[in-house]
């Protein structure tokens, strides 16, 4: 059975070999061992503290087949968005140039600079083994996140944002950056993505132009690439969309990927999510839900079958309440998938 | 040849040069009304019955064997008080991180109207058949001597705008990476309307956000703060006089703005007063000759007089001149006179 839980340093070696079989790049996941290992720490230090715990928090979780113990993906939540630091995006906008004298009126796209998704809650870090993307598992490894922030509201932004991989090609030609980024840092794409991934995204915004860009001034093949997401995201791009996000104004500020946006109570993960009380039977049927514990810590989630119903209480399948790690009265939440 | 005023019947001769200047002479617009206009202000400004700010002077360089004017040219007392006045300012931006070794210097195009209060070196323009005989020499430098006459009329600092570099089809690169974008419009039809004096359109449709210069073309990056080829002698003569450039340029055509103290210009500088002498002995001035020229001015605003004459009628403190270069002056004995050698003694521009 697949189930989303904290990851741990025993992780390592499986986040590892997923990283190296992953086609979409996961900037905010480095390949290095010890970078990695901090992650994890840090997401562990996370788990650790209580609610009462302030300040920004990194989350990530793993995506486990308990069949053969193996690693099959990665999914993470920063708490606040930038973690304490500003957190950079262009924004779309328009200004309008107009002259009534000479009737020309034209609505003019300018990029800003901008730091206001700073301290949203920021889904990241999703990765997942090519032989599940087209599976259930996919949307449990996202979606088990929105799960965790139901289990644990006061830890998060009702504002929940993406950032979206944009478009560059196998080579690593990325027309966005080509057109903007990399003619202040003289290197490619690939090469600021890794900094990205080791330094800090931020660290890297704090080098790009602080002044607004004119889309016109671009060639058009780098305009053409804003807010599109690259087609390796097509699939994450349809969950959410589903779940109920939608393209903001935002762009990430090195690819021109799509920030997408969503309330947290208006997705249809919480939207629809129901808690009771478990009750572990030999029942089986009915329809397919993502049902997770209440735990922080020991944070569980997966797939199973309930039959919905009236009453407090509801009957689980035994081997989801054993992967669920849950006894008979214990808290779940479930959310149709 | 002589430097004169502007006069009401020189009318027809500005608009006759307005046809020919073309493209890129922005203060020269193909239109009657405009030029009429540009001249009532001239000889108010020489009237003194505008405010200083608004003064422009214009001068004609004069043929004394014909009646027609070879060339004109112009000073502005201060810029930017009627319309606005747009330059952008030419700026560095350095994107730095020592822990990724990246250190690395742009240029940034500000919107400015920094040059406001300047005073101007402004139109110039030499008849293609007068261009010969330190003609065009005397029509620029002349106003040198001007500004030198009378220095309460004008601020601390003058400029010039250079025309930007453009190909021979008249494409302004720069034009076609920036302006057009927002402009939707050829280049030559903004030009014409600046102009016209219709500058609101320039505000209007600007951008106002600064430019990153290295997201503009190649093409464009390659002419900013560059002069049109036929621009080159004017901008050697400016630089000889001391003008430099101030890192401001156009905001149409990305060609330089140069700028100079009026008290360091060279002319102002080494220009000197004396008193007239006459006599029919004084040396004739070989005009085919680079050096040994001096300009010489009557110092009289309303009739101002800019004469070329040989250095060698010089001396400590008289200047010679033979009775028909007294008349065109319109100077007597013991009047004095302002003189200063044409070009600057140590180059030959």
């Amino acid at each position: 059975m697949l189930v989303v839980r904290p990851s741990t340093f025993s992780d390592l070696t499986g986040i590892e070999r997923l990283l190296n079989d992953t086609d979409a790049r996961v900037t905010t996941l480095p390949k290095e061992r010890d970078k990695l290992s901090e992650k994890i720490s840090e997401s562990d230090d996370g788990f650790r503290v209580g609610i009462d715990g302030d300040g920004p928090t990194s989350f990530l979780f793993v995506l486990q087949d308990t069949d053969d113990n193996q690693v099959y993906g990665t999914s993470g939540i920063d708490s606040e968005a930038g973690y304490g630091y500003p957190f950079f995006n262009y924004r779309l906008d328009e200004v309008v140039h107009a002259s009534h004298h000479l009737n020309i009126s034209s609505k003019i796209p300018v990029l800003f600079l901008s730091h206001e998704l700073t301290g949203r809650t920021l889904l990241r870090s999703f990765a997942i083994d090519p032989a599940l993307k087209k599976s259930d598992g996919f949307d449990l490894l996202s979606r088990a996140r929105l799960m965790y922030m139901a289990a644990n509201p006061d830890r998060f932004h009702q504002e929940v944002i993406v950032e979206i991989q944009g478009i560059f090609d196998e080579k690593g030609a990325c027309p966005f950056w080509d057109a903007v980024g990399r003619k202040f840092f003289d290197m490619d794409f690939l090469t600021a993505d890794y900094y990205c991934s080791m330094k800090s995204k931020t660290f890297m915004s704090e080098l790009i132009p602080q002044h607004p860009v004119y889309v016109p001034l671009l060639p058009p093949e780098a305009s053409a690439t804003i807010s599109q997401n690259h087609p390796a995201a097509n699939r994450t791009c349809q969950l959410l969309y589903r779940e109920g996000f939608h393209k903001s104004k935002f762009i990430d500020p090195f690819d021109g990927g799509p920030v997408l946006k969503a309330q947290l109570r208006n997705t249809h993960t919480i939207g629809n999510i129901r808690f009771k009380k478990a009750r572990p039977s030999d029942v089986v049927g009915g329809m397919k839900y993502l049902i997770s514990n209440q735990s922080n810590q020991d944070f569980r989630c997966v797939i199973g079958t309930l039959v919905d119903g009236i009453g407090d209480s509801i009957r689980i399948p035994l081997d989801v309440a054993d992967a669920l790690n849950i006894q008979a009265g214990d808290d779940i939440a479930y959310s149709p998938l | 040849m002589y430097i004169r005023p502007i006069q009401r019947t020189d009318l027809d001769s500005l608009c006759l040069m307005a046809k020919h200047s073309g493209v890129g002479v922005t203060s020269l617009p193909d239109n009657r009304q405009k030029m009429e206009a540009k001249l009532d202000q001239a000889l108010a400004s020489f009237d003194k019955t505008l405010p200083l700010s608004d003064r422009v002077y214009l001068f004609a360089l004069v043929d004394e064997t014909s009646t027609e004017l070879a060339g004109i040219c112009a000073l502005e007392s201060s810029i930017g008080h009627g319309d606005v006045w747009y330059n952008y300012h030419v700026g560095k931006s350095v994107h730095a991180s020592r822990e990724i070794n990246v250190h690395k210097v742009t240029q940034t195009l500000y919107l400015s109207n920094d040059l406001t209060g300047c005073s101007e070196i402004a139109t110039l323009f030499l008849m293609p058949e007068y261009r010969n005989n330190q003609n065009g020499q005397l029509l620029s430098r002349s106003r040198y001597l001007f500004l030198a006459d009378f220095r309460e009329l004008f601020g601390e600092d003058i400029i010039a705008e250079m025309r930007g570099y453009s190909d021979a089809d008249g494409n302004s690169p720069f034009w076609e990476s920036l302006g057009r974008h927002f402009f939707q419009m050829e280049f030559s039809d903004a030009d014409y309307l600046t102009g016209l004096g219709n500058k609101v359109f320039i505000a209007e449709l600007m951008p106002k956000f600064p430019i990153h210069v290295p997201m503009l073309t190649e093409a464009a990056q390659a002419v900013i703060g560059k002069v049109h080829p036929q621009t080159e002698p004017a901008l050697a003569m400016l630089k000889s006089e001391g003008f430099e450039f101030n890192h401001y340029i156009d905001i149409f055509d990305g060609g330089p703005s140069v700028g100079a103290k009026i008290k360091n210009v060279r002319a102002v500088r080494e220009s000197k007063v004396y008193r007239v002498g006459l006599s029919d002995q004084a040396p004739a001035p070989d005009l085919s000759a680079k050096q040994g020229l001096m300009m010489v001015s009557n110092r009289q605003l309303a009739d101002y007089r800019v004469l070329l004459v040989d250095q060698g009628a010089a001396g400590d403190d008289t200047l010679w001149l033979n009775p028909a270069q007294a008349t065109i002056l319109n100077v007597s004995e013991g009047d004095t006179v302002r003189a200063v050698s044409l070009r600057p003694k140590e180059l030959s521009v």
